[in-house]
C-alpha cells in the first residue's frame, strides 16, 4: 500500500484516496448492514490478525523474521487481564498501561534478541514465544494452565455500554486506523527506508553508517507495541485467555497472513491474508480435522507457484517475487548516500 | 546414589535423541539453508515406520531401525526434490537472504501442518506401543539402571559414529562440507551442488527417523511425538551454537541432564529453567556456546 500511495501521488491518481475513503466508510457501515452477530464476531476477529499480521510485516520489514509473534499478543492479554483483575482499575487505564508494559518488556527482550539476525532470530523468537507461554502456565499467579475468567468489559464511556458485538466493533476499527496511520508514516520516513536498507544489504548499510543493531530493535518495539493493544483488546473482548492462544500455532498463523496476502505490500498485504485466513474456512465449512491439511498445502503452493501472494497475483508482479519497486527504490537511495 | 545414576542415564538419553535429531536439522540447515521445521513430523513417521516394519514384517530391532531410517531418508529425498529445490531455484539469483530464508522456512511450516494432519488423518489417533524390546534393568553393584535407556544411548552413539565417519572420512562426506561452506565454489571443483543438497536432505531426514525408530521401542508411538520435540530441538540448536556440531554435542547432552535433573526436583518448571539457562547463556554468549554471532 505505501508503494501504491506513493505510485498514486507519482500518477496523479486521486482513485487510490477515495478507493481508501470509500473502503474506511463500508467499514464503518459494516454493523448497519449484517445483523448476524456471528459475522460481526468474524470481522472482530479478522482485524485483530490483520494488526498480527502488520506487525509481522513492520520487523520483516528489516529483514528480520519472528516466529514469536503471538509473545507481545500475550503479553498485553496478560497484563490488561491481571491489571483489571487484581487491582480493579478500568479497562480505558488497563489498555495503555498494558501498551507501555508490553513496549517496555519487548525492548528488554530485543535487547538480547537484536544481537541477533537470520536463522538464530527465528529460532530465538520462538523460544521467546514458547518461554511467554510457559510462565504463565506454570506459574499460579499468572493463571497457570486453565488461564484467566471472567476479565471485566470495558467500562461504559462517553454513554457507549458494551454489550454486544457492535461496541467493540467499532473500538477494534479505531485501533486498525490508527495502526495503519501510524505504519504508513513509519514506511513512507527516513526510520522505513533504512529498514529496508538493511534488509536488502545488512553490510552495505552498516558502511554507510546505519547502527544495525539500534534499528532492529526500534522495529521490534515498533512490531510489538501495536500487539500489545491488540491483546489487551483481545482479552476483554474474549473474556477468558488462556495459554494455549498463543502457542506456536498461533505465531505460525500470524505470519501466514502476510505470506499469503502478499509481501510486497506492507498494509494490504497482511490485510488481504488475514481475511482470508477468517472467512474462507468459515464459509468453505472446513472442519478442524481437515483444516490444517489444506492451510499448510495452500502455503505450500503459494510458496513455490506464487512468491508474490495473492496481491502479488492480482497486481501481476508476482514474476519470482518481484521486488522491483520497493527494493530498486531502496538501491537508488543507498548508492545517492554512497556518492555524496 | 541410584536416583542420581538414574537421572544421569535418563538425562544422556533424552540428551542423544536430541542430539540425533539437532544433528540432522543442522546438517540440512548448513547446506541448503533451509531451516527444517517438519523435521519433527520427520521423527514421528520415522516412529511409525519402525513400529510397522517391527510389527508387521517381524524383522528384528536393528533391520526395523535401519529400514526406518531408509525410508524416512527417502521421504526427506522426495520432499527437497518436490518443495524446496523449485523454491530455492526461484530464489536463486540476488534475493535478500531474508527472503530465501523466509521463504523455505514457510514452506517447510507448511510441510509440518500437512504432514501432521495427514498421520491424524491416516493413522487415527491411538496410541501405539511396542513390546519393549529391552524390559529388563541392568544391575551394576547395587544400581539398577533401565536398560532400554543404555540402549537408547549407545545405538545413538554408534549412529553418531557412522555420522562421524560418514563426513569425515569419504569423499561425499568432504563434498557435503564443502557445499555448506559454500555452494558456488564448491561447484568449481566439479561438486554438483544439487546433488549434494539432496543428499544432505536425505541424511537429515534419516537421522530423523533413526531417533524416531530408537524412541519407538522405548516410549509409546504417539501423533503428537513430532511437535513437542522439534521445539526444545531448536533451543538445543541455539544453546550449542548454530553450525557447530561441537556444540551441537554439548547443547543436546546439557538440555538432556537439565530436563531429568529439573523433572525430578522442580517439576514443571525445569522446562522453564531450561529456556531461562538458555536465554542468560545467549545474553552473554550471542552465538551460543560454541557457535559464532551471526550478523
Amino acid at each position: 500500500m505505501v508503494k501504491h500511495l506513493t505510485k498514486a501521488r507519482e500518477k496523479g491518481g486521486r482513485s487510490k484516496h477515495s478507493l481508501i475513503g470509500v473502503a474506511i466508510v463500508v467499514l464503518i457501515l459494516i454493523p448497519f448492514v449484517i445483523e448476524s452477530p456471528y459475522t460481526i464476531h468474524l470481522f472482530i476477529m479478522a482485524f485483530v490478525a490483520v494488526i498480527l499480521g502488520m506487525t509481522f510485516t513492520m520487523l520483516f520489514s528489516s529483514g528480520q523474521i519472528s516466529l514469536g509473534g503471538a509473545a507481545p499478543f500475550a503479553i498485553g492479554a496478560y497484563a490488561s487481564a491481571l491489571l483489571t483483575l487484581n487491582f480493579k482499575i478500568s479497562f480505558w487505564l488497563a489498555l495503555p498501561a498494558a501498551t507501555i508494559i508490553t513496549g517496555i518488556l519487548a525492548l528488554g527482550i530485543g535487547w538480547v534478541l537484536c544481537r541477533h539476525a537470520g536463522a538464530a532470530f527465528v529460532v530465538l523468537t520462538m523460544v521467546f514465544g514458547l518461554v511467554i507461554v510457559q510462565t504463565v502456565g506454570q506459574v499460579e499467579e499468572f493463571g497457570g494452565w486453565g488461564g484467566l475468567t471472567s476479565i471485566p468489559r470495558p467500562d461504559t464511556i462517553a454513554n457507549i455500554e458494551f454489550v454486544g458485538k457492535t461496541p467493540y466493533y467499532y473500538l477494534i476499527l479505531f485501533v486498525l486506523l490508527i495502526v495503519i496511520l501510524i505504519y504508513n508514516a513509519f514506511y513512507t520516513s527516513r526510520f522505513g527506508r533504512i529498514l529496508r536498507a538493511i534488509k536488502l544489504s545488512p553490510h552495505l548499510a552498516q558502511s554507510l553508517g546505519i547502527n544495525l543493531f539500534r534499528y532492529r530493535l526500534m522495529a521490534f518495539v515498533v512490531a510489538a507495541i501495536p500487539a500489545g493493544i491488540v491483546g489487551s483488546f483481545y482479552a476483554h473482548y474474549a473474556r477468558a485467555i488462556v495459554p494455549d492462544t498463543f502457542g506456536g500455532w498461533a505465531s505460525i498463523r500470524i505470519q501466514l497472513y502476510p505470506v499469503l496476502g502478499g509481501l510486497d505490500y506492507y498494509i494490504l498485504g497482511p490485510a488481504v491474508g488475514a481475511i482470508i485466513m477468517t472467512f474462507v474456512p468459515e464459509y468453505l465449512r472446513i472442519t478442524k480435522e481437515v483444516e490444517p491439511i489444506i492451510t499448510g498445502l495452500l502455503l505450500l503452493l503459494i510458496i513455490v507457484f506464487f512468491p508474490g501472494g495473492v496481491l502479488g497475483v492480482i497486481f501481476r508482479s508476482g514474476r519470482a517475487m518481484s521486488l522491483s519497486g520497493g527494493i530498486n527504490k531502496t538501491r537508488s537511495w543507498l548508492i545517492k548516500k554512497i556518492s555524496g | 546414589m541410584e536416583l542420581f545414576a538414574q537421572l544421569i542415564v535418563n538425562g544422556l538419553a533424552l540428551g542423544m535423541l536430541y542430539l540425533l535429531i539437532v544433528l540432522g536439522m543442522d546438517i540440512i540447515m548448513r547446506a541448503t539453508k533451509i531451516l527444517n521445521f517438519a523435521h519433527g513430523q520427520i521423527y514421528m513417521l520415522g516412529a511409525f515406520a519402525f513400529y510397522f516394519v517391527y510389527s508387521q514384517f517381524g524383522l528384528g530391532f536393528i533391520l526395523s531401525l535401519i529400514a526406518a531410517g531408509l525410508l524416512t531418508g527417502l521421504l526427506g529425498l522426495l520432499l527437497y526434490l518436490g518443495v524446496f529445490h523449485t523454491i530455492q531455484k526461484r530464489m536463486a539469483s540476488g534475493m535478500p537472504f531474508s527472503y530465501r530464508l523466509l521463504m523455505s522456512a514457510m514452506a517447510s511450516v507448511g510441510l509440518m501442518m500437512t504432514l501432521q494432519q495427514a498421520a491424524v488423518l491416516t493413522f487415527g489417533s491411538k496410541e501405539r506401543g511396542i513390546p519393549n524390546v529391552f524390559p529388563q534393568l541392568l544391575t551394576i553393584g547395587k544400581v539398577q539402571l533401565p536398560l532400554a535407556r543404555l540402549m537408547i544411548i549407545a545405538v545413538s552413539l554408534a549412529i553418531c559414529l557412522g555420522l562421524y565417519l560418514l563426513m569425515y572420512k569419504t569423499k561425499i562426506g568432504k563434498a557435503m562440507r564443502a557445499v555448506s561452506y559454500d555452494a558456488e565454489i564448491a561447484s568449481l571443483q566439479g561438486i554438483s551442488p544439487t546433488r549434494l543438497f539432496c543428499v544432505s536432505f536425505a541424511v537429515g531426514c534419516g537421522l530423523a527417523g533413526l531417533a524416531g525408530g530408537i524412541v519407538a521401542p522405548v516410549f509409546s508411538v504417539t501423533l503428537d511425538m513430532g511437535t513437542g520435540i522439534i521445539f526444545m530441538a531448536f533451543l538445543v540448536m541455539v544453546l550449542g551454537g548454530m553450525g557447530s556440531y561441537k556444540g551441537a554435542v554439548i547443547g543436546a547432552i546439557l538440555t538432556g541432564l537439565l530436563l531429568s535433573f529439573g523433572y525430578q526436583f522442580i517439576g514443571g518448571l525445569g522446562q522453564l529453567a531450561v529456556f531461562i539457562i538458555v536465554i542468560v547463556v545467549l545474553t552473554f554468549r550471542p552465538g551460543g556456546i560454541l557457535g559464532k554471532a551471526l550478523d
